[in-house]
């Protein structure tokens, strides 16, 4: 055999590979910093022949731009605007979360029932919306839906006598009240619910007797909003027209009801792919277990298939929801004052471009972060436990 | 990898927003650090002005819109005509000898003063009002108005409002980013009339809001305002144009601070309409003026030769423009009054206050010598 | 058939319900669209408006050298799809062929088609017959290489080599005649998409090797600018390049629009295909790195020649659909960067004089969906096909 004794075989410094690899780092940071370091000094050149300002000092600057739906003053700063533009975002962002996943889920299912004529509307709805563009969809429902087709005011359709459609907006009846108020009651009301299925649930462990936890536990949530509700002197107000707007009831303005129907639609369209992609990845067998122990088709889909399935889709889905959030800043086509809005006005009035849209990149930076931090960890918690 | 993006992410952003809060005690460093700066920069910028490197480039490059009635529109050429329009090319000839020698570019009402700090474009000639902010924090040094105007509000004739008291709770429409909107703010706080002020990209988009009934109201320069009623589909009847004026809007051209040469050469083309039309020069006598009349000032101002004692001269105040400048501008362009009345009198608009000082305007050039 | 319909529609009275209600609602559905199209649509200005819509205000003098780049690209697409090893014995029945390729591209001849018929000029007809003939030109080429033994002779690459040469010569020549300021519509769409998807991919590939690497500050590097990038809305990345990306660059260089948008798609699609492809890089197995090194290759040589090649074909599917993303993102360039692109075009068009405040947008938006819905649906059809060629997650 050949020598292994290490007879000063030394390596000489440019062949080890100890230090090629810190030589080769070493060298991607400098060429990285360089890179940095020419782009900022073009910056600073650039910036200051123009002699505009780089600091934040703008957010101290007064607004003098009001915006729809609050009491915001335009004398209020710039930092105020920003965040009543936050909260539009996380507003659409919410609302459109929870109905794109709920129309999301349905379509889904119905791309995979029996039913052949709900197969192909289904899939007819998914196959079209998935291959438009989003800029399209919104465009289409400003342009199309809200300016063309929704009638003046004057005009407005009121259907059955509780909604005001125009395009001035959408109102719908709604509770006068504090809205923190009722949060605080329904919130009550869920705990006790949960309260009910798990002392229930542990009743029926002992003496084998149906639960029915759920069923009594819903009762009892209803029951206490409606006390609740009575007691603490909520009613509904139902809108109606009045001269030229509306009076009563909840407003939503135009630019947010389309911005939030082009987003639902689309969005649901890749949910319902990624659901139904879900369900397939089911083992078949589970499927053929709960129907060999006679379960209904909905027991079957509600306690063997979705759980599963939803364990497989919460990444996709958790995707979903971060790539609605980004889009809500198209909002800003339509004049809905989200984030990426009040952030073009602020500039077009005097602030800083630079720093404000690196502020508002930031932002969604951060929104983007937190999400995806959130689903997470409802990704680790579903997740299977292996050895 | 994500917590430490995300806490990344969360002090960036946290110290940012702290840092305005705390950004009082800074300012004062931060200002006299920039003039110290400017004071450099200005010393260094000045040997390479506006002026010349627009002279060796050969072309303008002016800031414009492509859809504004009266003051710049696309015509079926694909060309820019227009009261704005003349005045890029009234800048082209004076600079460059050459009125055609001029690029627009088309902005957005948001864009304007990004386009001019960062030098996409050379001089902002776009219906654009000057105010303090925006010689200030816009770093914009504005120029003779060549138009002088207001704020109006313009609603549909069958609107019933004949007074702007009467729109309680109305929805006005501006356009992002103008002093129309900060205005229309201020005007609804001050009569106490809790308007819902929309914002939107480009006048597109107004016009078709306006046109579905979605605004009660159109806030803008009456200038404005006259052009896209002239060119109302169902009419210019079908809108009215309330008597109320909010506000002082001077429009006038920008060019970018501290480029001192450029802006005066951009200004003196601008007054040279105005000098012309007060001399009685038009585009189709100039030539015979020039080569007949003997008024020393006139022979001045057009860069003509001037017979005196010593023999010949041209008045070449050094402003960095060649000495005929003037007879260019009219020749190739027009005075103040042709420009006007080609462009602005068909929409209806009167001289008002824009006539010469001498017919009861305010319109007044210095004088050329 | 009453049997097949009994399952399909009727198995239970819930079912039966369901079936009438969707069979009226897509009935009248159906009806009103029809209707629209054919009957009450007033289709004359997308007609005027065609030449706009589809390629800007592109030169009508220099037209023709579209149309010739167009005939070289169908040429060249012709020629690389009968290059496949098919086996030339097979001979499957004219007809049989005739249907497969119609139901492959039906929708891309009907919207040539259409595009044909809206047009109406005799151009546009010679044009479209053009471009059959040559990529029937094209296939015999192809085919002339297997049967002919002096073609075979030349090597694949530099046969393939030429065969590209024709139709890259005459999009540069294209490209260097014409003012790219003037080119929009349709065509800046599918322009900026090609371009930014080029330049992303070595970029992305980079990135995504960079994220997988041992050294620390590589990784920390690469992973920062992914996840930077990808937490941004595009939107707001183009407004910011809209007014920024000039103080980044010396004052020399004037970014025009389309040199902004193709850097910002480019950043932004990298680090998605850096996502990507860092997927199909860690489903490749490890054997086969530690098969690399055990034949003594260095590390560069194993990803190069060993685990990239497997992970890219791995994640084709994957990258197809994220270049069909960004084919339909580049409507956004026309938000933020007011670039005349296919939908600001489309918006536009509604707000010329003659057709002002008429209710178009409509039969405006219509065309512009058709567009983009029939590019996005055959990608992405021909990459699930291709998917299923390949036996991705099969073998």
């Amino acid at each position: 055999m050949g020598s292994l004794s290490s007879t000063s075989s030394r390596v000489p410094l440019w062949r080890d590979v100890r230090v090629l690899r810190w030589a080769f780092q070493l060298l991607v940071l400098a060429g990285v910093f360089a890179f940095i370091f020419w782009l900022y000094n073009n910056y600073q050149v650039n910036i200051s022949k123009s002699q505009i300002q780089t600091d934040l000092t703008f957010l101290d600057n007064p607004a003098s731009f009001t915006i729809p739906g609050n009491d915001f003053d335009q004398s209020q700063p710039v930092r105020d605007a920003l965040v009543q533009g936050f909260l539009n975002t996380l507003r659409v962002a919410f609302v459109g979360i929870l109905l794109a996943t709920l129309l999301g889920t349905l379509v889904g299912i119905a791309r995979l029932s029996g039913n052949f004529l709900l197969r192909a509307v289904a899939t007819a709805y998914v196959e079209v919306v998935r291959n438009l563009p989003l800029l399209l969809l919104l465009t289409f429902m400003n342009l199309a839906v809200v300016l063309q087709a929704f009638p003046r005011i004057e005009d407005a359709w009121l259907p059955l006598d509780l909604f005001v459609i125009s395009n001035r907006g959408l109102a719908l009846p709604w509770f006068e009240g504090s809205g923190y108020i009722l949060l605080g009651v329904i919130v009550v009301a869920l705990l006790a619910m949960w309260l009910t299925v798990k002392i229930r649930n542990a009743q029926a462990d002992k003496n084998g007797k149906p639960a029915y936890g759920l069923r009594i536990g819903a009762l009892i949530a209803v029951v206490i909003i409606a006390s609740g509700w009575l007691l603490l002197g909520f009613n509904w107000t139902l809108p109606f027209v009045e001269g030229r707007g509306t009076v009563g009831g909840l407003r939503l303005d135009p630019s947010f009801f389309a911005l939030l129907v082009a987003l639902v639609v689309y969005t649901s369209s890749h949910i319902a792919e990624i659901v139904r992609g879900s369900i397939l990845a089911v083992p078949k067998g589970q499927g053929e277990a709960a129907d060999a122990i006679a379960l209904s088709s909905g027991q079957k889909m509600r306690l063997i298939i979705l759980p599963q399935a939803f364990r497989v889709a919460m990444p996709a889905l958790g995707n979903q929801y971060l790539n609605l959030i980004k889009n809500s800043s198209l909002g800003a086509t339509i004049s809905y004052f989200e984030l990426t809005q009040v952030a073009q006005i602020t500039v077009g009035n005097g602030s800083p471009a630079v720093p404000a849209f690196t502020l508002t990149l930031l932002v969604y930076l951060a929104i983007s972060l937190v999400t995806s931090l959130v689903v997470n960890y409802f990704n680790r918690k579903l997740a299977l436990v292996e050895r | 990898m994500k917590k430490p993006m995300m806490a990344l992410a969360a002090v960036a952003a946290s110290a940012l927003f702290l840092s305005g809060c705390a950004a009082t005690d800074t300012t004062e460093e931060a200002t006299t650090a920039a003039t110290q700066s400017t004071t450099t920069s200005t010393e260094t910028a000045a040997s390479v002005s506006l002026l010349e490197s627009v002279q060796a480039a050969g072309v303008v490059r002016c800031g414009t819109r492509d859809a504004l009635p009266g003051f710049a529109v696309l015509n079926d050429s694909g060309e820019h005509v227009g009261f704005d329009s003349d005045f890029c090319k009234a800048i082209a000839a004076a600079v460059l000898g050459d009125a055609t020698a001029v690029e627009m570019v088309d902005l957005e009402t948001a864009d304007r003063f990004t386009a001019l700090q960062s030098g996409s474009i050379d001089v902002l000639v776009r219906n654009t009002t000057w105010t303090a902010t925006r010689d200030g924090s816009e770093a914009a040094t504005f120029l003779q108005p060549n138009f002088y105007d207001g704020q109006g509000m313009m609603v549909a004739a069958n609107s019933g409002y004949s007074s702007v008291s009467q729109m309680k709770g109305a929805i006005i429409c501006v356009s992002k980013g103008t002093t129309t909107e900060g205005n229309a703010a201020l005007e609804s706080s001050r009569l106490g009339l809790n308007w819902e002020v929309r914002s939107f990209d480009d006048t597109d988009l107004i016009l078709e809001a306006f046109i579905a009934g979605q605004c009660d109201g159109w806030s803008s320069d009456v200038s404005q305002l006259t052009g896209f009623r002239s060119a109302y589909p169902e009419g210019a009847a079908a809108l009215a144009i309330l008597p109320e004026v909010f506000s002082k809007e001077p429009l006038a051209p920008a060019v970018l601070d501290g480029d001192t040469a450029w802006a005066q050469a951009v200004n003196w083309a601008i007054l040279a309409t105005i000098q012309a039309e007060e001399f009685g020069i038009t585009s189709a006598n100039v030539d015979q003026i020039a080569s007949s009349t003997d008024d020393v000032s006139i022979l001045r101002f057009l860069g003509q030769e001037i017979e005196s004692s010593d023999g010949s001269a041209v008045l070449d105040p050094s402003l960095g423009l060649p000495t005929d400048f003037a007879y260019q501008v009219v020749k190739q362009v027009g005075n103040y009054g042709e420009i006007f009345a080609r462009h602005l009198a068909p929409l209806g608009l009167e001289r008002g206050v824009n006539a010469l000082w001498t017919d009861g305007g305010i319109l007044y050039a210095p004088p050329y010598r | 058939m009453i049997i097949w319909l009994k399952r399909n529609m009727f198995r239970s009275v819930g079912d039966s319900i369901i079936s009438v209600a969707v069979a009226a609602l897509s009935g009248w559905v159906i009806w009103q669209l029809l209707q629209f199209i054919f009957i009450t649509g007033r289709w004359e200005i997308i007609q005027v408006n065609l030449k706009l819509l589809l390629v800007g205000r592109f030169p009508e003098e220099l037209m023709w050298m579209l149309g010739a780049s167009i005939l070289a690209l169908s040429f060249w697409i012709g020629a690389v799809a009968s290059s496949s090893k098919r086996d030339l014995n097979n001979r499957t029945s004219l007809i049989k062929t005739g249907f497969g390729l119609l139901s492959r591209f039906g929708l891309i001849i009907a919207l040539g088609a259409i595009i044909i018929a809206l047009a109406g000029t005799l151009d546009a007809v010679l044009l479209g017959i053009g471009t059959v003939a040559a990529i029937a030109l094209g296939r015999l080429v192809g085919l002339a290489r297997r049967k002919i033994a002096v073609l075979a002779k030349i090597p694949w690459l530099v046969w393939q080599i030429l065969l590209v040469a024709l139709p890259l010569v005459m999009i540069i020549q294209t490209l260097l005649v014409s003012d790219l300021s003037e080119w929009g519509g349709f065509l800046i769409n599918v322009y900026i998409a090609i371009l930014s998807i080029a330049l992303a991919f070595p970029l992305g590939v980079f990135l995504a090797l960079g994220r997988r690497s041992s050294l620390p500050i590589v990784r920390l590097v690469c992973t920062s600018y992914i996840e930077l990038v990808r937490g941004a809305p595009l939107f707001v990345l183009l407004l910011l390049a809209g007014v920024a990306l000039e103080f980044f660059i010396p004052s020399e260089i004037a970014p025009g629009a389309i040199f902004r948008a193709v850097t910002v798609f480019t950043m932004f699609t990298a680090a998605y295909l850096a996502e990507i492809i860092r997927g199909g890089l860690q489903s490749i197995s490890k054997g086969q790195t530690e098969a690399g090194k055990a034949l003594g290759l260095s590390t560069v040589k194993i990803i190069f020649l060993i685990t990239l090649p497997q992970a890219l074909r791995n994640v084709i599917p994957a990258q197809i659909g994220q270049f069909i993303s960004l084919f339909k993102d580049t409507t956004l360039a026309g938000a933020a960067l007011s670039m005349l692109e296919l939908l600001k075009i489309g918006e536009a068009i509604t707000k010329q004089d003659d057709y002002l405040g008429q209710g178009l947008v409509y039969e405006s938006l219509g065309f512009v969906a058709l567009l983009f819905w029939v590019g996005s649906y055959v990608m992405s059809r021909e990459s699930q096909r291709l998917e299923r060629k390949l036996g991705v997650g099969i073998r």
